[in-house]
């Protein structure tokens, strides 16, 4: 029984696929609700003052302290240029004679020598010591280096120069002191030289020359990427702490879990909170900071020109949203687990302390943002920030840096969603860590969509490492090994993937493969034009890539492409039957299991049918798009495309199956056209990728979407139009339905 | 209109494994108040849990209108109205921000809910709390919000676990007067206490759980005739000390 006054809550099960009138607004309402439920997380931990002494008390006191710090130790260890150094003496008689060589113009350093400073030349002070003894008077820090004059036997003078040991300024000061008296003896004897040998010339002859721009220093982008995952850390700590252990140790979280509302909506409400203090935290101290070195001028020691860069703005708060978004979700995730305050913040110290090491990767040169790197966990976002503020960031290694990352914060929150509020956390059990990998003991027909995520958060890092890693294989021992085992480690790869970690989690989770993988009966008319959309589609991929090229998207060079062409003429080699086997049917059986029977089955209560097959289809189009360490930017389109196509037959007839029959048909086709391309140039041009296919070609395939459309939508019309969503429901519990085969 | 069935709690230890609640079935009907009484350890808010989905029993299953929680937890949990032993508040938030944050978490309408927030916080007691801090409430306030709370999507069934834990006389007496008012509303009420004297007076059938398990079952008049004591309290010493079974 619903109660009249409420509103809906959420989804029941078999509700989501009828996308009936009514469901629209039903869904608005619960984002709003949300909405409302993270507000008033947002509320409470905003009105806290701990909130309030992280986000404003710190920012505002610890800036100004660490600026007049970092004065102080600049000063000390670099020396002022513009006070100069301060020498000591013993005596007048000493002071006087030190001043005359200092002030003779051979003391100074030789034109090119200046020059090559940038025209500063060091200034000295001279001062005499109060207790008369210049070792006594550095020794005490009243001068940066003293001064012995002293007669030898033979009638030489001799200057003893005295520095403190250990400290960077005095040990400067003394060294261009010697260099400045250095130069005097070489002027003299140069002097000497030249009078008595007139016809005496130097073999060498220095000049000094600057070419290029000026560099912008790096200092400031290797530092501030260290500042951001410290701040950001330290904005999500409490609130995550706060609104998940201290929630349970408050006693607030039994009612909350009382509720009819589901842990993940709590908790991306609460998730959304984290980040937004986190995100606010990070600006404030970022603002901070730079108003800070502004302030004082030390910004001019980390950049050319003393003025905050404007033009990072945008990027910066971009970066920001991201960092906040990893570590909200990553201290959400080990908050969840804990039962109280301190035990969440014995949790976070060593985490916040294991964080600096990869924040430090920044600090060390020649790290760059490629390869794993692209996909390591935190080292990633910390490069990605350090190229970005540098000026030198590269697209492709960035867009896999930020949707790993996105991946790993997904599967933090899903991690969360599993920990927060369950068995784990209440007062009466006494379950570890390791109930987050406990089995489910009922059998389910679909498995979780927090399940789901977490396998596409991995899916992620896992296909990258296994694509490069082939790539990688075939670069160095492509020459070695033969193209039938290449093509058997691509088909292996891909099982690995796309097969393997979905089945893993399908088994882990105990759910019925049948239903997890829509394997269930299809429609002789649907399968008929599922044929049909197979045999016209790969005109539309052709014409997408065609269009792609001329648009000039694509992230291919020269060289890859001209690489590719020759593995694809290396590939055709192979038996037809080891290339279709490999590149048609290999893809549309996995790819459509995991995509097509996966996906959809554990996002069929969560999204309604429209969302789920464009969601799923920019997935598939996504996972098309990485490939090893390159971003096939042209796939996207015509990947993305096909998606949509299969993902519309899969929903229409509740089966995986016409689809892989689609994907079989579109990849065998394009295979068959590639290797008889000689024996079909009777047919005429456009069977290359730059060329558009002929008018014929186009329209005949054209034809046969449209007979394939038509196929599939009065094939699966049998059960009535209003009915038709829930088909795939029906057909993961009734194979044997008389109407379908 | 809730049906408890054979609902089965086993909690493990470092070595073996404690039974909490073992074979537990009753039923409650509308109209109706149903004491769930026992010593601390009995089992009593295991059962609430259960029935609530916050735990999942080993076996048996609870059901709420026909609905079992383990099918349709969220379902169920729309039809049941929860008042934990726990007094736990936001303190940050102001007692009328909280209320309405568990009307939407019940998803009942804002408006609806901020009207049923002052009509029964002036029915407690605590209408000139609204705007205050819950932080800085008394033991016996915050027991009456968690009341509020537990009713504001007025729901047809209620578990109340503890309900007059930590409240002075005048504040049982509203609580009771306000249990009774639901019983005339036409919803099933399970109150969970240790408190024998007050449900008696309160409660119009008894389970009495000891180590998990329904000993007694009944009305007072039955309960009577079954144990030969007149009151709860001494049927209880009886069964302490003799570990007597027997449900009517």
């Amino acid at each position: 029984m619903k109660q009249p006054n409420q509103c809906d809550g959420e989804e029941i099960e078999g509700q989501t696929m009828k996308g009936g009138p009514g469901h629209g607004p039903k869904r608005i309402r619960r984002v709003l609700r949300v909405g409302r439920l993270y507000r008033k997380e947002l509320r409470e931990t905003m009105r806290d003052r701990r909130t309030v002494i992280t986000l404003v008390l710190m920012p505002l006191l610890l800036y100004p302290i660490l600026s007049m710090a970092l004065n102080r130790f600049l000063l000390s260890s670099s020396g002022d240029v513009e006070t100069g150094y301060t020498v000591c003496v013993a005596t007048p008689s000493e002071s006087d004679a030190l001043l005359r060589l200092l002030s003779d113009p051979r003391s100074q350093p030789p034109s090119e020598i200046v020059e090559s400073r940038g025209g500063e030349i060091a200034d000295f002070r001279l001062g005499l010591s109060r207790a008369e003894n210049a070792e006594l008077a550095v020794e005490a820090n009243e001068a940066d280096v003293g001064a012995k004059i002293t007669v030898a036997p033979n009638g030489m003078n001799v200057i003893t120069l005295y520095a403190h040991r250990g400290d960077a300024a005095s040990e400067t000061a003394r060294q261009i002191l010697a260099e400045r008296l250095q130069w005097f003896k070489l002027a003299e004897a140069n002097l000497v030289l030249q009078a008595a040998v007139p016809r005496y010339r130097s073999p060498i002859d220095v000049l000094v020359q600057d070419v290029g721009t000026p560099k912008q220093s790096n200092l400031l982008a290797t530092l501030v990427p260290l500042v951001l995952v410290l701040m950001t850390i330290t904005g999500a700590v409490y609130p995550a702490i706060d609104l998940t252990a201290g929630e349970r140790e408050r006693g607030t979280l039994e009612a909350v879990m009382a509720s009819p509302v589901s842990r993940f909506s709590v908790l991306v409400s609460k998730y959304f909170a984290v980040m937004t203090v986190a995100f606010l935290t990070a600006v404030a101290n970022l603002f901070a900071m730079f108003t800070t070195l502004w302030a004082s001028g030390l910004l001019a020691l980390f950049q050319e020109e003393a003025s905050p860069p404007i033009w990072m703005v945008l990027p910066m708060l971009a970066l920001l949203v991201l960092f906040s978004s990893f570590f909200s979700a990553v201290l959400l995730a080990l908050t969840s687990y804990a039962r109280s305050f301190k035990e969440a913040q014995a949790y976070l110290i060593p985490v916040m302390l294991l964080s600096l090491g990869p924040a430090m990767v920044s600090l060390v040169p020649g790290i760059g943002l490629d390869g794993l790197m692209a996909v390591v966990p935190l080292i990633n976002i910390v490069l990605l920030a350090r190229d970005l503020l540098s000026g030198s960031i590269d697209l492709g290694s960035a867009s896999i840096a930020i949707v790993s990352t996105l991946s790993y914060a997904a599967a933090a929150l899903a991690i969360a969603s599993k920990l927060f509020g369950g068995d784990a956390v209440m007062r009466t059990s006494s379950q570890t860590a390791l109930s987050l990998l406990k089995r489910p003991r009922r059998r389910s027909d679909h498995p979780s969509h927090s399940s789901a995520v977490l396998l596409l958060a991995l899916l992620v890092p896992f296909y990258f490492i296994v694509s490069n890693g082939l790539m990688q294989f075939l670069r160095n021992f492509g020459d070695v090994v033969s193209v039938e085992v290449q093509l058997g480690l691509n088909a292996l790869g891909l099982v690995l993937t796309f097969g393997m970690l979905p089945l893993l989690a399908t088994i882990w989770e105990r759910c019925k493969i049948q239903t997890t993988y829509r394997l269930s009966g299809f429609n002789v008319l649907a399968l008929l034009g599922s044929a049909f959309l197979g045999l016209g589609c790969w005109a539309i991929a052709h014409e997408a890539f065609v269009i792609a090229d001329a648009l000039g998207i694509g992230g291919l060079s020269e060289t890859q492409i001209e690489n590719a062409q020759s593995m694809i003429v290396k590939m055709q080699q192979a038996p037809v039957i080891l290339l279709l086997l490999v590149f048609a049917v290999c893809p549309a059986v996995i790819e459509e299991l995991c995509f097509r029977g996966y996906l959809f089955s554990a996002f069929t209560k969560q999204l309604q049918p429209w969302r789920l097959i464009v969601i799923t289809s920019l997935l598939f189009g996504l996972f098309h798009v990485l490939t090893g360490s390159t971003l096939l930017v042209e796939r996207f389109i015509p990947s993305t495309l096909m998606g949509l196509v299969i993902g519309w037959v899969a929903y229409r007839t509740g089966s995986v199956l016409p689809g892989m029959l689609i994907h079989l048909v579109h990849n065998g086709l394009l295979n068959l056209v590639l290797h008889y391309s000689e024996e079909l140039s009777f047919l005429g041009e456009g069977f290359d990728d730059q060329t558009h296919l002929p008018a014929a070609w186009l329209a005949a395939c054209l034809f046969l979407i449209f007979a394939g459309t038509l196929l599939v939508h009065f094939g699966t019309r049998l059960r009535g139009e209003d009915d038709l969503v829930s088909v795939s429901e029906q057909l993961g519990s009734n194979s044997g339905d008389p109407e379908l085969l | 209109m809730l049906s408890v069935n054979s609902l089965t709690k086993n909690f493990p230890l470092e070595e073996g494994s404690v039974c909490a609640v073992d074979s537990l079935s009753f039923s409650v009907d509308g109209s109706e108040v149903y004491g769930l009484l026992g010593p601390n350890g009995a089992g009593k808010t295991t059962t609430l849990r259960m029935i609530l989905g916050l735990l999942e029993p080993d076996a048996g299953h609870a059901s709420v209108q026909g609905r079992q929680t383990g099918l349709d937890p969220i379902g169920v949990k729309e039809l049941l109205g929860f008042v934990s032993a726990s007094d736990g508040v936001y303190p940050w938030l102001t007692v009328r921000e909280m209320l309405l944050y568990f009307g939407d978490l019940y998803g009942v309408d804002p408006v609806v809910a901020r009207d049923r927030c002052e009509e029964l916080s002036s029915l407690m007691g605590i209408y000139d709390l609204l705007d205050r801090r819950a932080g800085g409430l008394s033991t016996g306030q915050r027991q009456r919000v968690t009341l509020v709370r537990g009713l504001i999507h007025d729901p047809p069934v209620m578990l109340l676990d503890e309900p007059t834990r930590g409240l002075d006389v005048v504040g049982v007496q509203t609580i009771f007067e306000y249990i009774g008012h639901l019983r005339d509303r036409g919803k099933a009420v399970v109150v969970c206490t240790h408190r024998l004297d007050e449900a008696e007076r309160l409660c119009d059938r008894f389970g009495l759980l000891h180590e998990g398990s329904l000993s007694y079952e009944g009305t007072m008049m039955e309960l009577r005739s079954a144990t030969g004591c007149e009151h709860l309290v001494e049927m209880f010493v009886g069964l302490l000390q003799g570990g007597h079974h027997e449900t009517t």
